[in-house]
């Protein structure tokens, strides 16, 4: 199984960014919520996975 | 004549602050109840900072730095317009300040949260040094 990991970027101002990888779904915002929390990320972007799975929970609603 | 400029900044947590400060060198010193400053030629600043480099670690500084609450509770920075212009002690020194806060921020805020550390890296970029924290989930 594919480990998940977080990059957490800070650029030279000090402002943060989070790149997910191995994530799907809501993992993705529960992982940036953590890191807001604490007003550690000030940006977050979703990855190709989130929206696939994404995706697929809006087919499976239409097929119902 | 030299005059203290306030710096906007967004840090609210004073022990990362003081950790960041000491990372790059300093040794700041943290008054409580807020001090004034007290530049070259008798210029003060009168609202009371929290944490201040005392002039002597400023390296041909003119004036001591402070960081001072203001109302909602944020640190700002005041520092020397000379000392600004000239010695270096500007945006980018204030940026990397900050860079440093976020980078204990996040270290912090990893801890708690329970996720594992995988490493840092230091990207160059013309931008300047860009800091990378990987973690993984437990």
């Amino acid at each position: 199984m594919q480990e998940k990991l977080i990059t957490i970027e800070i650029d030279e101002n000090g402002n943060s960014s989070v790149d997910l990888e191995g994530f799907h779904g809501q993992g993705c915002g529960d992982v940036a919520k953590d890191f807001r929390g604490g007003d550690a990320v000030t940006q977050s972007s979703k990855k190709r996975e989130f929206y696939a799975q994404a995706a697929a929970v809006k087919q499976s609603q239409q097929r119902t | 004549m030299s005059q203290y400029e306030e710096l906007k900044t967004t840090m609210t947590d004073q022990q990362y602050l003081v950790e960041a400060l000491t990372e790059m060198g300093f040794n700041p010193e943290v008054q409580t109840d807020g001090a004034a400053l007290k530049g070259y030629g008798g210029v003060t600043w009168s609202r009371p900072v929290q944490v201040i480099i005392p002039r002597e670690q400023l390296r041909g500084a003119l004036a001591p730095i402070g960081f001072g609450r203001d109302e909602t509770g944020v640190f700002q920075a005041v520092i020397d317009d000379l000392d600004r212009q000239y010695g270096g002690l500007d945006a980018v020194w204030l940026g990397r300040v900050a860079q440093s806060y976020k980078e204990r921020q996040t270290m912090a805020v990893a801890k708690t949260k329970g996720y594992i550390f995988r490493g840092r890296e230091v990207v160059q970029t013309p931008q300047g040094p860009k800091v990378q924290l990987r973690f993984a989930v437990r």
